[in-house]
């Protein structure tokens, strides 16, 4: 065996080491395989091998990139989001309050007794949690939807999907898709492994095609002491805190607030006297989506319209940590705040407020006082602190040169005591000034006030003043500007000594610059306003200024001022630089004064950086780098001008010399450091990686919302907050106290935090109502059609609202015609008279929002009917098909008169020359009125018709909108009830519930229909004729007459013939003969047949009996023969 | 002005003693033919008067646009009208088709030419594809009595772009119009030399058409005038003009003197410098603040007293504060080094706004 092993043994291999083959092996090797791509390792299995199918793998790639584009939209969220809404949605009993316990725990390690209302925590350094939690209510649903980022849906796996589930779907698709993430609880109650994994198996692919295919559903397997398993709940966490959102459209162009707290500062005494009276309530929130606006209009989902009468905003309650480079958050800083549910400090009862004093937080700020005086004392002291404030505190920050000094609400009252009594003895007040901090805002103040009210005086004189001094004016303005800098650094100084600071002064003034001509253009407006509000404090603040006089002149009084700003207004309008008078031009002909001009011109001489020949000139220098600088200039304009070095080198170059100037070496490097950034922020796109090709035209509409994006945030960031404030509205994530007057009581009274309290501010003109017209579609889950007019719960933008809407379908003329019930499974306008909302919003329509249980059951699916809006006015065009029916008077040829189609003689003449049709399909054309018989008129028709013809003419008859709308105010109902809100009421429901029927047409009744039979008149031939006829067709004799009379009734005309006695006798005997004769007959008759009868029988039977005979004589043959063929076959 | 701002933000207004304690009470005849104007291209407008005129109230409708023709009144020039149609067309239902007769060139208004040349390109920035602005003069007529007649048509858009324009670049030519209407040919050359003989001196690139107009073409009254545009290249234009006085006012003005007049006119204004002319800085603070909710900055020259009102204005209405910013442009910098050459530069004021994120709620959508 061995020896066979060694001859079987094969020539080993041997790797050739010369050769044409070891040079390619040896040249392959040189370079490093191992981390080269699979296309750069074997370039020859990527090359085309067929054109089409690399055309088909082309077209492939760019159907996808294609697909995964976006339009690219301006990245809005600012540099401290507001906390992230987690909205816990599902049915009852399923686990909501319980997951939210237990994620409140896995984020920041305590306990929460009771969860009522948002819930704000900070679970990372950048991102925070309002979790709410949503109860079993349609309303709160669609509110909950409306604001919600990401929605956790919680269901019950034993039970399966409920329909709330799918409603809350539906909502959350009209409303703009929130992220949605499927819980799936109460797994341990299905106790077969093999059930539990088909369970999940179908809830998932049914919450599949609801969300989208891959969307997440979480597991919780079981309960354990009452809690979820601890991992199952850390993976969730660890989910909601790495979700990314995408913008929707309705709250990027709208802010909104989910109001987390409440306070009714109507002073008690009011509300003692009568427990009805209209409150004044502040609610506290964060602010989202977009900066809301100080002087916005708002909708209190559930309540209604308000205006803001005072807003303002707050240290944050729950703040981010602050940027200190760890890693995790430290244990004091992962904070909650839940006013109602008594987390943060403060429990709320309906008409109690509960203070705990053990709190670990910080923001116990504003505790109220059980005291009543105390508590009114600082009402008045909260109500005074509006932004006008705000504005006179960012001075104070202004001045501490940007420290950011978030005064403390103690502090402020502090500080407005003094404005008190500083107002009533000024001087007094600035020696008893106790610490340095105050003194230096009352300093900043008075300042501040001088100006305020300077300035605006200041504008009006030069107004007043000759137009050629305008330029001066404003030079001299400038001037006095640093005069004042100057002044302020005075002040300034000593105090920024004190507390140490580096303010510097170019910041200063460059900030009073700015500061001024705002004051300019706005000052005198705050002032007019503030008059309005507070005339007092203007008359003070007048005071005031008389004082300070002496730097300044004196101002006059305010109502001179408003006389001014009316004899403004009535001055003609004119947009001219110089109103009304003609200016005195400067002589720009005069060399002096064109040299300011002359380099305004492109043949001027142009800043070093734009000309021409230094461009090149540099580009000579940068030899290595070939690109031409195209656009870069645009970046740099003041700068190097500026720069002290390289003044001289421009100077030389301006004096016009042509010597080339060496360029100077750091602007060489300061221009390839630009380069290398402008290649960088090209290159280091990570988006370039996915997307290739040529998208230029996607890559610069993105380029250009992440610069307009990064201008949204860069711009006001230097900006101290009172006026960032006043320029961009309160922008998202600032917490901010809002003050209501006038809301309801029932508001308050019948408050249930369980409720969310959303505030959506309203855009320009939403606040309005108009007619809105959209394209609605029946949900194909809701089992009735809707009906024109019956009253139609709607919920479009933040609001809900019940009104009365009509279908109509869009004609190919664009007209709208009224349509009795929507159509099923296509899409039909909608008209209703509602809310003013931008195009293109998507609405859901309920038929009611009633939560009882039996109306739920009966309809099944609650959500009727979703659409979008199309678009808005304050009329509507929607027509009715009409036919009016009219019959002939009297007909000429072609000509008819025409009555009953009309009832007067001005309506015939509105309808001259429209066009009518006989039922045969005549046409013709109305000409005029007659004036005989009233209504009717002449028309002509195509062919003559006749009288039997019924004219029809075809109009459209419009359809007018019902101008109701109701706000759906569930907020206000009494807090067991809240979910029982009704509105107006629809016919059918009446009817049902007065048990009221209708009485039916008798006109469209079925009954048994006669017919007669038809009896058709007799031929007539005409005498004429008949003569020729030949006689077998003549008439012979006529059974009818033409008079129409039957022949039964020939007789009727004719003389009656009376018998005589004798005759009578005659015609007697006659008579009696004749039934004599009769009788005698029939019997005759009958004994004939009975005769006949007996015959037949006889007969019969002696047929019988011969047929007998014959079968016997047949038998016996038979036998006969028989018995001789069995004789003879013996022999055989 | 105000009224205009109602419109757009479709709150009603009452305006109370107008002209109360002046000697002619009431509204003007121009001002209730602008109101007249304003109904047609709306729909659901409802104006109340009283009796004497010097109250009002203003309860706006939806902007409708379409085609319109509208008689303007000869006391103010189209202008005037023009400017109120030029700030709501893109925010109509339809885009507007609008024939305004009456007095092209007034000494009040911005005349046609100026707001051809001028605003139309601002508008242009905001609205960025031309499909359809556009102003046409097709009669002329001088104040007295007017006769002339414009059509304009501007597209209609949902919602305004976001702007920055803070560059406005150098004047790289100059063209103009000088209009003789019922006048001697001669006058426009007059006019033309003179204006020319100043613009040279600054630019080579000058251009002046003459629009000579005959007959039906030339209104009812005599008179002439000129209209320069200078365009920098950033697509800045600044325009200036001037005209002759009425005919029947007694004195008669020399074509030299209108001709200098309009292109010191001119200078002024390149002076004053910034990104749009300074009769339209309203226009352009009116299309910030309703854009899209994105900072919006632009560089104008100083603030006219128009201007500062409209401001006034737009925050009583929409809430929009704008952030002015006195331009620290480099030659103030440089104010103590080399004094004389850049000590006097125009003041630059930088206008940053918030839109409001306004949308065209007219607009239909299928």
């Amino acid at each position: 065996m061995a020896d066979e092993a060694i001859f079987d043994k094969k020539k080993s291999h041997h790797a050739k080491r010369a050769g044409r083959k070891a040079d390619k092996k040896k040249k392959k090797n040189e370079v490093d395989q191992s981390n080269l791509s699979a296309r750069q390792r074997n370039p020859k299995a990527f090359a085309i091998q067929s054109a089409v199918r690399a055309e088909r793998q082309f077209r492939r790639r760019e159907d996808v990139i294609s697909k995964k584009q976006h339009i690219p939209q301006v990245d809005k969220t600012p540099l401290e989001p507001p906390p992230i809404v987690v909205a816990m949605v599902g049915p009852p009993r399923v686990g909501k309050t319980t997951l939210i316990n237990n994620l409140i725990k896995s984020f920041i390690k305590t306990n929460v007794t009771s969860t009522n209302g948002p819930i704000t925590i900070v679970t990372s350094k950048k991102r925070r949690l309002t979790i709410i939690e949503c109860n079993n209510d349609i309303n709160s649903m669609i509110d909950i939807a409306k604001c919600a980022d990401l929605v956790l849906l919680l269901c019950d796996a034993s039970f399966g999907f409920e329909m709330e589930i799918f409603e809350f779907l539906n909502i959350c698709q009209v409303h703009g898709m929130p992220k949605v993430m499927g819980v799936l609880t109460h797994l341990d109650m299905i106790k077969n492994a093999k059930t539990l994994k088909t369970t999940k198996k179908t809830l998932k692919h049914r919450f599949w095609t609801e969300v989208y295919p891959g969307a997440k559903l979480f597991y919780l397997s079981g309960i354990v002491h009452g809690e979820y398993l601890r991992n199952e709940i850390k993976n969730l966490s660890r989910f909601i805190s790495v979700m990314k959102f995408r913008p929707l459209s309705w709250r990027t162009t709208h802010a909104y607030i989910l109001a987390d707290r409440l306070e009714d500062i109507t002073s008690q005494e009011t509300i003692r006297k009568d427990p009805k009276v209209n409150r004044d309530v502040v609610l506290y929130g964060y602010v989202r989506g977009v900066p809301l606006m100080k002087e916005a209009m708002v909708h209190i989902a559930g309540v209604g319209d308000m205006k803001i009468n005072e807003l303002s905003y707050l240290p944050d309650p729950c703040p981010l940590p602050n940027s200190e480079k760890k890693r995790h958050l430290m244990e004091r800083e992962r904070q909650i705040y839940a006013p109602f549910s008594g987390v943060g400090g403060i429990v709320y009862d309906k008409d109690a407020v509960y203070i705990e004093l053990h709190g670990s937080h910080s923001h116990k700020q504003e505790d109220e006082e059980t005291n009543e005086k105390k508590a009114l004392l600082k009402n008045v002291v909260e109500t005074k602190e509006t932004v006008d404030e705000q504005m006179q505190e960012s001075g104070f920050k202004l001045f501490s040169g940007g420290a950011v000094i978030y005064p403390d609400m103690i502090k402020d009252d502090e500080y407005l005591q003094h404005m008190k009594s500083k107002d009533s003895d000024q001087s007094s007040v600035d020696e008893e000034s106790e610490s340095e901090n105050d003194s230096g805002i009352d300093q900043s103040e008075k300042e501040n006030k001088g100006k305020m009210s300077k300035l605006p005086w200041d504008n009006n004189s030069a107004s007043e003043a000759e137009d050629n001094e305008e330029q001066k004016d404003n030079k001299t303005d400038s001037e006095d500007d640093e005069e004042k800098s100057n002044h302020n650094d005075n002040f300034s100084i000593k105090w920024k000594e004190k507390l140490g600071e580096k303010a510097t002064m170019a910041y200063f003034e460059r900030q009073k610059t700015s500061k001024n001509i705002m004051k300019l253009v706005y000052g005198d407006f705050e002032i007019g306003n503030k008059s309005k509000e507070q005339n007092q404090k203007e008359f003070e603040s007048d005071s005031e200024e008389e004082e300070i006089g002496g730097l300044f002149k004196k101002v006059t009084s305010t109502q001179k001022k408003k006389q001014k700003q009316k004899d403004q207004k009535d001055v003609d309008e004119c947009s001219f630089f110089y109103s009304l008078n003609k200016p005195n031009l400067r002589d720009w002909t005069s060399e002096l004064n064109k040299q300011y001009l002359i380099n305004s011109f492109v043949t001027g001489k142009r800043s070093a950086d734009e000309d021409a020949s230094e461009l090149l000139k540099l580009d000579d220098a940068s030899d290595d780098e070939e690109e031409l600088y195209g656009d870069f200039e645009d970046l740099e304009t003041g700068e190097k001008h500026v720069s002290v070095e390289n003044t001289e080198a421009i100077k030389e170059e301006r004096a016009g010399t042509k010597r080339k100037a060496e360029p100077i070496k750091s602007e060489i490097l300061d221009k390839k450091l630009k380069l290398k950034a402008k290649f960088d922020a090209e290159y280091d796109n990570p988006d370039d990686h996915r997307i290739k090709g040529d998208h230029s035209y996607y890559e610069s509409l993105k380029a250009e919302a992440l610069k307009q994006s990064e201008l949204n945030k860069s711009v006001f960031e230097n900006l101290d907050c009172g006026l960032r404030v006043e320029v961009e509205g309160f922008r998202p994530g600032l917490y901010v106290r809002m003050l209501f007057k006038n809301m309801p009581s029932e508001f308050v009274t019948n408050f249930d935090s369980s409720y969310p309290i959303l505030i959506g501010a309203l855009n320009m003109a939403e606040q309005n109502i108009g007619f809105v017209s959209c394209k609605v579609k029946k949900h194909r889950w809701y089992k009735k059609i809707l009906k024109t007019n019956d009253p139609l719960i709607i919920s479009l933008g933040w609001r809900r609202f019940q009104t009365l809407p009509i279908y109509s379908k869009i004609e190919d003329d664009l007209k709208c015609r009224y349509l009795k019930y929507t159509p099923e499974h296509v899409t039909c306008n909608m008209h209703f008279y509602g809310p003013i909302t931008p195009q293109n919003t998507g609405f859901l329509a309920l038929q009611t929002v009633n939560n009882n249980p039996n109306e739920i059951k009966q309809l099944g699916f609650r959500i009727a009917a979703t659409g979008s809006v199309n678009e808005i006015n304050k009329s509507t065009q929607i027509v009715k098909k009409l036919k009016l029916v009219g019959t002939p008077l009297k007909i000429y040829k072609k000509t008819a008169f025409i009555k009953d189609m009309f009832t007067s003689t001005l309506e015939v003449a509105k309808f001259e020359g429209a066009r009518v049709k006989t039922v045969s399909g005549i046409r013709g054309q109305i000409k005029k009125a007659l004036n005989k018989p009233e209504g009717a008129f002449r028309a002509t028709f195509e062919d003559k018709i006749l009288m039997s013809d019924i004219v029809f003419c075809r109009t459209w008859f419009k359809v007018d909108v019902t101008k109701f709308y109701a706000p759906v105010v569930n907020l206000l109902l009494p807090a067991g009830s809240k979910n029982a809100w009704q509105g107006m009421k629809t016919k059918g429901q009446l009817k049902r519930e007065r048990n009221i029927h209708i009485d039916a047409n008798t006109d469209s009744m079925y009954t048994s229909i006669d017919r007669e039979p038809k009896v058709f008149k007799p031929l007539v031939i005409p005498k004429a004729l008949q003569k020729g006829l030949p006689y077998r067709f003549k008439p012979k004799e006529r059974k009818t007459t033409l008079s129409g009379k039957s022949p039964k009734n020939i007789f009727k005309d004719r003389i009656a013939v009376i018998k005589s006695p004798h005759e009578q006798k005659v015609s007697n005997v006659m008579k009696m003969l004749k039934t004599n004769y009769e009788q005698k007959k029939e019997k005759e008759k009958e004994a004939t047949t009975e005769r006949l009868q007996k015959h037949k029988k006889q007969i019969e039977e002696e047929e019988w009996r011969k047929l007998k005979r014959q079968k016997e004589l047949k038998k016996k043959i038979c036998r006969h023969l028989s018995k001789m063929a069995s004789k003879k076959k013996p022999q055989m | 002005m105000r009224v205009l701002l109602s419109i757009l933000s479709g709150r009603a207004i009452k305006i109370e003693d107008i002209r109360s304690t002046h000697d002619d009470p009431g509204l003007r005849e121009y001002e209730v033919n602008l109101i007249r104007l304003l109904d047609k291209i709306t729909n659901g407008t409802r104006v109340e008067l009283s009796e004497t005129g010097t109250s009002m109230y203003f309860q706006p409708g939806i902007l409708v646009g379409g085609q319109v023709t509208h008689t303007c009144c000869t006391q103010r020039g189209i202008g005037y009208y023009l400017e109120v149609l030029l700030a709501v067309g893109p925010f109509c239902k339809e885009p507007l088709n609008a024939v305004l007769q009456g007095v092209t060139h007034h000494d009040l208004d911005v005349s046609v030419d100026k707001i051809k040349s001028a605003a139309l390109p601002v508008l242009l920035k905001f609205i960025l594809v031309d499909d359809g602005l556009e102003l046409k003069v097709v009669r002329r007529g001088a104040p007295p009595l007017g006769g002339g007649e414009i059509v304009f048509r501007c597209p209609v858009r949902r919602h305004l772009r976001p702007l920055q324009w803070t560059k406005w670049g150098l004047v790289k030519r100059i063209r103009g119009v000088v209009y003789a209407l019922r006048v001697s040919p001669t006058m426009a050359n007059r006019v033309v030399e003179s204006a020319k003989g100043v613009m040279i001196k600054f630019l080579p690139d000058v251009y002046i058409n003459t629009d000579q107009c005959r007959g039906p073409n030339a209104g009812k009254s005599p008179g002439f005038g000129v209209s320069l545009v200078a365009e920098t290249n950033e697509k800045t234009f600044y325009c200036a003009e001037a005209k002759s006085l009425e005919a029947g006012s007694g004195e008669t003005s020399l074509p030299e003197d209108v001709g200098n007049e309009c292109a010191l006119k001119l200078l002024d204004e390149i002076y004053r410098g910034g990104a749009v002319d300074s009769s339209f800085q309203w226009l352009l603070a009116l299309w910030m603040a309703l854009g899209q909710k994105d900072v919006s900055e632009c560089v104008v020259g100083p603030l006219s007293d128009y201007t500062i009102s409209f401001l006034q204005h737009l925050k009583e209405f929409f809430g929009v504060m704008f952030k002015l910013e006195v331009l620290r442009s480099e030659s103030e910098d440089e104010a103590s080094d080399d004094d004389e050459e850049h000590v006097t530069k125009a003041q630059k004021v930088k206008m940053t706004c918030v839109g409001i994120g306004y949308v065209n709620i007219s607009k239909r959508t299928l």
